[in-house]
């Protein structure tokens, strides 16, 4: 882009009827009317082209729920920038305008849009869809488990709906914070004007909308009845479920590995000058680390997924034990996708949290070396711990020894953030508002998640704790209690930026304080359960672990009810909410030195760095000081914003 | 980054007493939640773990506290501080501007860093230690052991006895003497799971994987199957009990005797 100070608002450009060539008529609406006819086409065509029988249900299945996502994908537009390269004709300047969305107002949120704003937002929401779709479905489980030998679900149901809990929870947790936030406020970070590749963002959250419905489709399709782990050989003979489960983990793969690529390279070759490795806001690191240890662990999952679908629809056997294949096989290439991946999750809001705490401690992050190193420290190693997963398996008991050691070993790295974030929060002018007491409730779970890891890290320990309701709630404090926390405190911290409105902070603390108790009420039923030896994924259990049961579900209904609320005060106050100034939290970073809401292209003037964005509680001369941080040579806080606002 | 920004805390003689400045609050709560944190940690393993049957399970029980009395002066630490952090100077959290004043400008502090991360390391290094100690001495062979062959398919378990004719759905074992149990699958991935033996193996088709223990105690117990299996994994368990070893060579005898009366024997997963 060599766009500079341009003289009006750029999304104030009117553009001529022809800007946008066939993309003025393409939506979401396209998206699935293409996506349902090229479906029915591939549909149609395996069945005439395939032989009855199971395999041929499944090549039929798994080609219709393909040809949904191409079509999908294509309707919404995916195809007409590749397709002009093919005719030779190059898009013209108004054409990149009105795919960033000029001139749509809010219909721009269904398009295919190339601002990285637009997919923040819109990954923002599909975050919460996800979320609402995994956390109705811990509802029913939690139901279920009510009572020792329920009828509310029966087993295959109870299995489809564990199975999609799990799936649905862990793609919502990988993108819950690289997708709305990664995408919206990094470029803003470092001083970019979009993303490096901003139709493959768009291409990477079309990609993950139409995996949604695939998952969905599970459930009439029979139900996938292997948990979220879906371990060969039981996914092999699973029912026609699976195929369509499959092709979703493929789309979503592709999303992943296409959004990590974007990031890397925005926060690679974009950066503003002066924004030098050292200054990077930890948010930025902690986003490209998180993404570039997605694009090691999301081609494993491609490809197991890619061998799972050969053995249901080609008839090879590579997971089949009888004839040559093995299902370590599958589970040494489903954990080197996960264990990468939890640490996928993780990373991003923790380097959330430390923006968030240095900005209402008003200090420096504590250790700002230390906290990169183990981002990266952690990524590296969690590249060597899969295999605790399988200490069980009967698969090598030669590396239990090494797999324990590795495993024992990341909680140095992580034992380090722990003590950065506290170290960020000592002697500081504490200002708590919404986003600290997320930032204290991730420290209360991720430390309980934490301290219940290392039993399970120890193998003669896991022999007992496998399988079992502890490890479920050891994850969920981790992963829920721990990232996803953090990841509302990322929320309430960029909600002004983001909506341009201040977050309702009198609904928001009714809801933090319901979710707090309700973690703690949830999870602690479910170690109770799983102390007393109750298994993980049963739909009828012995009466002796009814009591815990019990705790549970109450915890879990009060868990709910205080996100419902929550959600309520984001809805609420995205639109009703006080209009927000642009620096409410009088943070250093760039993001908060444009208006709020953010114009298109971010930038009126190109910013020049000269510190990092941590200056706090130091004199105003000082090196770093706060009127040094951002504002300098080429004004953008301040000055820049009003330029860009009025026209010449 | 600089290491040594810790703003003075006044002159030498005008410091306040250690248990009235932060540090020393810290070092009040932190002993504090250590000690309910470690009392906790020696009684609820104890009350909410299963009576364990075997040597393995007291391997896990010990484990359990071991580990808990390692982390819990370590997640105190990190409570004592936030909770400090949060008594000391605070902003009222309605205002709409940010404090009038900074927190101090502190960018790290290297011995605080370097003993943290001492220490960690030492409690993994001790965690290790204690769990390759545990894992070899339960991986060593025991001589005389007896070899139980476990078969699992969906959804129930057959137990078999290898030099006799029994096949049985429930886990009988002798008390005091070192079991094998060899370990596979007709169909998909089990677990096998005696949960009050305290140790587990999957149970994989075409593979036999091994799991070694000693019951130690007379009792009832569970067979539970701990990996998903399909639809009734939910109902995948069978009986255990632990009886004398002559109760034990007992039932051999009348279960062997029934079988061979009856004439004929359930070949499962018993031509391995």
């Amino acid at each position: 882009m060599t766009v500079d100070a341009p003289p009006r608002r750029l999304e104030d450009t009117p553009l001529g009827p022809a800007a946008g060539g066939l993309y003025r008529h393409q939506s979401a609406l396209t998206g699935l009317a293409a996506g349902v006819v090229v479906g029915f086409l591939g549909w149609a065509a395996a069945h005439e082209l395939v032989q009855a029988g199971s395999w041929g249900t499944d090549r039929v299945v798994a080609v219709t729920m393909v040809g949904w996502i191409v079509g999908f994908t294509l309707g919404v537009g995916a195809g007409n920038a590749p397709l002009q390269w093919v005719v030779g004709r190059r898009p013209t300047a108004e054409d990149h305008l009105y795919w960033a969305g000029v001139g749509q107002g809010r219909a721009r949120y269904w398009k295919y849009c190339t601002d990285h704003k637009v997919v923040g937002i819109q990954y923002l929401v599909l975050t919460m869809v996800l979320f609402g779709i995994g956390g109705g479905l811990a509802m029913l489980i939690r139901t279920q488990l009510l009572t020792p030998h329920s009828t509310f679900l029966n087993p295959n149901s109870y299995n489809a709906v564990v199975s999609i809990h799990g799936t649905a929870m862990i793609i919502a947790t990988i993108v819950m914070v690289t997708g709305p936030f990664a995408n919206f406020v990094v470029p803003l970070m470092i001083g970019a004007r979009d993303m490096a590749f901003p139709r493959l963002n768009a291409l990477s959250f079309w990609l993950l909308v139409s995996a949604v419905p695939c998952l969905l489709a599970t459930f009439v399709l029979g139900g996938v009845d292997a948990g979220w782990t879906t371990y060969a050989p039981l996914s092999i003979q699973a029912p026609v479920a699976m195929d369509a489960f499959a092709v979703a983990i493929i789309a979503f793969a592709l999303s992943a590995t296409i959004g990590g690529i974007n990031l890397i390279v925005t926060v690679l070759t974009m950066r503003a000058p002066g924004m030098t490795p050292g200054r990077l806001p930890i948010f930025t690191w902690g986003s490209v680390v998180g993404s570039a240890l997605g694009l090691c662990a999301m081609p494993a999952f491609l490809l197991v997924m890619l061998m799972v679908l050969s053995d249901r629809t080609m008839g090879t056997s590579l997971f089949d034990a009888a004839v040559g294949g093995s299902g370590w096989l599958y589970e040494n290439l489903f954990w080197i996708m996960g264990h990468p991946e939890v640490y996928v999750i993780l990373i991003p809001p923790v380097a959330a949290l430390f923006e968030v705490v240095s900005t209402f401690a008003r200090k420096p992050v504590f250790g700002y070396r230390i906290v990169v190193g183990a981002f990266v420290a952690i990524g590296l190693l969690s590249l060597a711990v899969w295999a605790h997963h399988m200490f069980t398996s009967g698969w090598a008991p030669d590396l239990a020894v090494p797999f324990m050691a590795s495993t024992e070993l990341i909680s140095l790295p992580t034992g380090l953030l722990v003590l950065c974030l506290i170290g960020t929060l000592w002697d500081g002018y504490l200002w708590p508002r919404l986003p600290l007491y997320f930032a204290y409730l991730f420290v209360w779970d991720f430390v309980i998640g934490g301290v219940t890891g290392i039993y399970l890290s120890d193998v003669p320990a896991d022999q007992f704790f496998h399988g079992d309701m502890f490890v479920t709630a050891h994850f969920h404090y981790a992963l829920m209690g721990g990232a996803m926390i953090g990841a509302t405190a990322a929320v309430c911290y960029w909600f002004p930026k983001i909506t341009g409105r201040m977050l309702d902070e009198r609904i928001g603390k009714v809801a933090f304080w319901i979710i707090a108790v309700g973690i703690q009420v949830t999870f602690a039923g479910q170690f109770w359960a799983g102390l007393q030896g109750m298994p993980r994924r049963v739909a009828w259990y012995n009466p002796v672990f009814q009591h815990a049961n019990q705790t549970a579900s109450v915890g879990a209904y009060l868990l709910m009810a205080g996100w419902i609320v929550f959600l309520y005060a984001m809805v609420r106050s995205a639109h009703h909410g006080r209009p927000a100034p642009a620096n409410p939290w009088r943070a250093k970073s760039l993001e908060w030195q444009v208006p709020s809401p953010v114009p298109l292209e971010n930038f009126a003037v190109q910013p020049v760095v000269t510190s990092d964005p941590y200056g706090y509680g130091q004199a105003d001369d000082a090196p770093g000081g706060p009127d040094r941080t951002v504002e300098n040579s080429a004004p953008v806080g301040r000055d820049g914003a009003e330029r860009q606002g009025t026209p010449p | 980054m600089s290491s040594e920004a810790h703003p003075p805390a006044g002159g030498p003689t005008l410091r306040p007493p250690f248990l009235t400045r932060p540090a020393g609050k810290v070092c009040v709560v932190w002993l504090l939640l250590t000690a309910i944190g470690i009392t906790v940690g020696l009684v609820a393993p104890r009350r909410l773990l299963p009576g364990f049957d075997a040597t393995t399970g007291t391997d896990v029980l010990r484990t359990v506290v071991f580990f808990t009395v390692l982390a819990t002066p370590v997640a105190g630490f990190v409570y004592a501080v936030a909770a400090i952090s949060l008594m000391g100077r605070r902003h009222p959290g309605s205002a709409d501007e940010p404090p009038p004043e900074d927190g101090a400008p502190l960018r790290g502090n290297r011995s605080a860093t370097v003993v943290w991360l001492v220490v960690s390391s030492a409690l993994v290094v001790v965690m290790l230690v204690w769990g390759v100690a545990v894992w070899s001495n339960q991986q060593s062979s025991a001589p005389g052991a007896l070899r139980v062959r476990v078969t699992g398919q969906q959804w129930l378990w057959t137990f078999a006895y290898p030099g006799t004719s029994v096949q049985s759905r429930t886990l009988v074992l002798p008390v005091d003497r070192p079991v094998l149990f060899e370990v596979t699958s007709l169909d998909v991935t089990h677990g096998f799971w005696p949960v009050d033996l305290g140790t587990q193996v999957d149970a994989n088709p075409n593979e036999v994987t091994v799991l070694r223990t000693t019951p130690d105690r007379l009792g009832r117990f569970e067979v539970r199957c701990s990996q998903i299996c399909g639809l009734y994994h939910s109902l995948m368990d069978a009986p255990g009990v632990v009886v004398t070893p002559s109760a034990f060579s007992r039932w051999l005898q009348s279960e062997g005797a029934s079988v061979a009366t009856a004439g004929r024997v359930a070949r499962v997963g018993a031509d391995r």
